[in-house]
């Protein structure tokens, strides 16, 4: 009897930790469909109403029709502004990144005076508003009256990207790698050779990093772009603009192609470090 | 070579290699950021900007009560986002990290953070559509029945929330769910071992070894969020400006720079400010 | 990788990188055979106005845009003499920017005077000591916009609409002061020309009571956005500038002038006195105000508005000049009146009236 009982209540009790983790992992699979629901849903109907037949991307959808993916070819204002998001973005990146990394190998390798304070002054950037920036490097332009152009938008871009590509490249400079230098340099490799040759190839990991996570700033950043420049635009400030001038679908197009753009380049990128990853 | 002449040698390679970008940070952040700060304490008259130094631009703020409230918008709105950005990515990260089988973590957390890669323009303009009273989200649920009425979620400040968190979620599920992978399973075997159940364990072990990870990811968020125009500017329908919008009202309406730029001290102070609360959990280490 | 082929390979990835951005330099230099710098409002960077001149004359015209004359004047206090050879700007404030020394004389025989509706000729703001600095090029109406299936439009022949209950929460303000306040005071019962500080309490208020009613204050593409998804019903500051271009999708979308009246808008093009290439921005100017220039200027992607030659009517649709309202004119014309022209001070209290509004 007593034994029964017993068994009864650990059968009750087995029974109710199993209903409590399948309940869990209901849960759990309802959370990430809401979410996944709530991140998807503006990129969802943006592409949707992108194929609107109409002037107005809301509903109802009047039917399908590519025409304001044609709008976007034919507008040059557009394709050229995406021109100067890429040379910017590269640009700019390329000058962050080897700046970052020049930085980090000096202090990361040599023992300088005053170094936690350098660290310090190269990521302050990183907590300042990019709206703050901006505005100050348009007064000093103004005061010193230098023209507004894509170069400006450049300088404002590194400003902000330099901070991520030193601490980025800072953070993997392991101890670890010292010996290997160490060996170059017994070797009768120079600094700068050690520092090309063999300290640049064994953080390429992280100096790519550094560059695409750079690359996606400056691309997508708006405020420094829009205050720094003058005729040349980048796309960013482009659609702004073209918001500004009414209500149509071919910002949905342009928002589209963009989008599966850049998820075409990601998912390359991923497949191939993935792939390089797994083999080694 | 003595030692002594060896280490100089070494020093000024160093700084040769250093120089570059403390140079461009000094000379297109530091400066530019000094002298916005003189000027602040500068004043427009007319079309000239006085170059006196007086706190008339500071007094002006913490008068005009349609200054002030720029800032105290800012900071609801900032809390806001930052509070429900992490309460709702956390679980997320924690589900990828936890729930999610192995080898789909990786493509669920590309999946998560995948809208990032819209234009943050286009993701706010996309967000206007999506709540108005002909948008999308009101339009189903009129149609299935579970509203009469519109809501009234666009252009104001739920629809400013509304955007901001969509983004907050990507960026912090992102370096919640790195935190996480990084704890050793171990930590959770020891809690059980000493009797603690889930809940005990998340709450005495996980969330503290995860404490430092999710305040930086909170102090980024409060950073941007409180120094972006575009959100507000578009999703906002100019009721309760934020900081930056009334920034940018001085400079495009007016060119009143001084006035400007004091504001941007005072947002700037803002930002030290929860810098300061939040030190204790920020550092940037090297592996 | 041995040591040579990475150095190979970055010497390639650094030249390639190198020389892109030396060809899109150069592309951005060889396009500019010759240059104009126009500072203009938003309906003038649309292709199908600016190309057509482009080709004609083998120039690239450089567009800057720019929203309300504090913008304008912030612009040009930033730039260097010479950095802009032609202007768009508020007929009403063509004075400020001559006053400040900015604006270059134009011949009048070069220009189709003749040909422009008399009101808009607007000599008193155009000229000065009896030379010429600029021309109307456009106008149109800021009023009220609604959509008549969700209002009787009954009430909105009357200004007082604008701060009553009835409509609460279904309004949007356009986001510019002068034409608005400009618009109260039309409802208060007197003149734009009249304004002066001791209207701002009475205006006040009643931008106060507005801001209650209304459910957002907003630029041009959140007015047209609100309207188009029914967000709102009604649009303060609006007109043919906005509901136009949206006619044929929207074709409920309606405006009217109130009895009280309501603001007229005009631009005026003027060349800039430091301008370098002074006779090439004259062409720019005469292009513009030419019948065709005309016509693709008020029908631009951006807004919509009146050209002020009476010319261009011979080259617009019938469609067009009815979403125009072309035959509406002389009516409409005799009940507007033009943007109040404040001083500097008063001018400083209107925005810090609508900043506060905004606020509120």
């Amino acid at each position: 009897m007593a034994f029964d009982q017993q068994a009864r209540t650990s059968d009750v009790l087995l029974h109710q930790g199993r209903l409590k983790r399948v309940l869990g992992s209901c849960l759990s699979w309802l959370y990430l469909a809401c979410i996944y629901g709530f991140i998807f849903l503006p990129v969802a109907v943006l592409v949707l109403f992108s194929f609107q037949d109409g002037r107005l991307p809301v509903p109802p959808f009047n039917g399908f029709s590519l025409q304001w993916y044609e709008a976007v070819f034919a507008d040059r204002k557009l394709t050229a502004a995406l021109a100067n998001s890429f040379l910017v973005a590269t640009t700019s990146s390329v000058v962050a990144c080897t700046l970052g990394f020049l930085a980090a190998y000096a202090l990361a390798r040599y023992k300088l005076p005053g170094s936690a304070l350098q660290r310090g002054l190269l990521i302050a950037p990183m907590t300042v508003s990019y709206l703050i920036i901006a505005l100050g490097l348009l007064a000093v332009l103004n005061t010193f009256g230098i023209r507004l152009s894509l170069w400006t938008v450049g300088i404002g871009h590194v400003v902000i990207n330099l901070p991520l590509c030193f601490a980025v490249i800072y953070a993997s400079m392991g101890d670890h790698h010292i010996n290997i230098e160490r060996a170059a340099r017994d070797l009768g490799a120079s600094d700068f050779k050690v520092m090309t040759l063999v300290t640049a190839p064994m953080l390429m990991p992280s100096i790519m990093a550094a560059f695409f996570l750079s690359v996606t700033f400056s691309w997508d950043e708006f405020i420094i772009a829009f205050l720094l420049s003058r005729f040349d635009v980048t796309l960013p400030v482009e659609i702004w603009s073209m918001l500004r001038s009414g209500l149509n679908p071919k910002t949905n197009a342009i928002g589209s192609l963009v989008f599966l753009v850049s998820v075409a380049v990601l998912l390359v990128l991923e497949l191939a470090l993935f792939g390089r990853s797994r083999k080694s | 070579m003595t030692t002594a002449t060896l280490e100089q040698s070494e020093r000024r390679k160093a700084w040769a290699l250093v120089a570059p970008a403390l140079l461009w940070t000094v000379a297109f952040f530091v400066i530019p950021f000094l002298y916005m700060a003189a000027m602040s304490l500068w004043s427009r008259q007319g079309r000239d900007i006085l170059r006196v130094w007086n706190l008339d631009n500071y007094a002006r703020f913490f008068s005009e009560s349609a200054l002030l409230r720029g800032l105290t918008n800012s900071l609801e709105i900032t809390l806001t986002v930052t509070v429900l950005s992490v309460l709702l990515a956390y679980p997320l990260a924690w589900i990828i990290a936890e729930r999610v089988p192995k080898r789909w973590q990786r493509m669920a957390l590309i999946l998560a953070i995948l809208p990032f890669w819209t234009s943050y323009v286009v993701r706010s303009y996309s967000w206007l559509l999506l709540l108005s009273k002909g948008g999308v989200i009101n339009q189903a649920l009129l149609g299935i029945g579970l509203i009469s009425e519109p809501l009234e979620i666009a252009s104001n400040r739920t629809a400013t929330v509304i955007g901001f968190v969509h983004f907050f979620v990507m960026l912090l599920t992102l370096t919640i769910y790195s935190n996480l992978i990084q704890l050793s399973p171990n930590y959770r075997r020891a809690a059980a071992d000493l009797g603690a159940n889930a809940f005990q364990t998340f709450w005495h072990v996980i969330l503290p070894l995860t404490l430092p990870g999710v305040m930086t990811g909170a102090f980024l968020t409060f950073v941007l969020c409180i120094g972006d125009y575009i959100t507000p500017q578009i999703l906002g329908g100019n009721n309760e400006l934020v900081l930056p919008q009334i920034i940018m009202l001085q400079i495009g309406r007016r060119a009143d720079f001084p006035m400007a730029a004091a504001l941007s001290i005072i947002l700037m102070l803002a930002v030290t400010a929860a810098y300061v609360l939040c030190a204790r959990w920020l550092k940037i280490e090297r592996a | 990788m041995n040591r040579s082929h990475s150095r190979a390979a970055s010497c390639r990835l650094f030249s390639s990188v190198a020389a892109f951005t030396l060809a899109a330099l150069a592309a951005g230099q060889a396009a500019a055979a010759d240059e104009l710098n126009a500072l203009v409002w938003c309906d003038h960077t649309d292709p199908a106005l600016i190309e057509p001149f482009e080709k004609a004359n083998d120039v690239k015209v450089n567009l800057k845009e720019y929203e309300g004359t504090g913008a304008g004047l912030s612009i040009l206090e930033q730039s260097q003499p010479g950095d802009w050879d032609v202007m768009v700007v508020d007929a009403v404030d063509v004075h400020r920017v001559i006053d400040m020394g900015l604006l270059g004389e134009m011949p009048a025989d070069a220009l189709p005077t003749a040909d422009l509706f008399p009101e808009l000729r607007m000599e008193e703001n155009n000229t000065k000591d009896g030379k010429t600095y600029a021309v109307t090029e456009k106008f149109g109406y800021n009023t009220i916009s609604f959509d008549k299936t969700k209002v009787d439009p009954k009430d909105m022949e009357d200004l007082s609409v604008i701060w009553s209950d009835k409509y609460k929460g279904r309004i949007a303000l356009y986001d510019y002061y002068l034409p608005m306040i400009g618009l109260v005071q039309l409802g208060l019962g007197k003149k734009t020309a009249d304004l002066s500080d001791a209207d701002m309490p009475a205006i006040e208020e009643k931008l106060s009571a507005m801001k209650t009613v209304s459910k957002q204050v907003s630029d041009v593409v959140s007015s047209q956005t609100a309207l188009a998804t029914g967000e709102v019903d009604i649009l303060v500051g609006g007109g043919e500038w906005i509901t136009a271009s949206l006619a044929k999708d929207k074709p409920d979308l309606d405006w009217i002038v109130p009895k009280q009246g309501a603001m007229r808008w005009a631009q005026s093009i003027g060349v800039m006195k430091d301008s370098k290439k002074p006779d090439l921005a004259l062409k720019f100017v005469q292009y513009i105000l030419s019948p065709e220039g005309q016509a693709r200027l008020a029908t631009s992607s951006c807004y919509w508005g009146m050209p002020t030659n009476q010319k261009a009517g011979e080259h617009l649709a019938d469609e067009q000049k009815k979403a125009l309202r072309w035959d509406d004119q002389p009516a409409y014309l005799k009940n507007t009146q033009l943007y109040p022209i404040p001083t500097a001070e008063l001018d400083q209290k209107m925005q810090d009236a609508w900043t506060n509004m905004m606020q509120q």
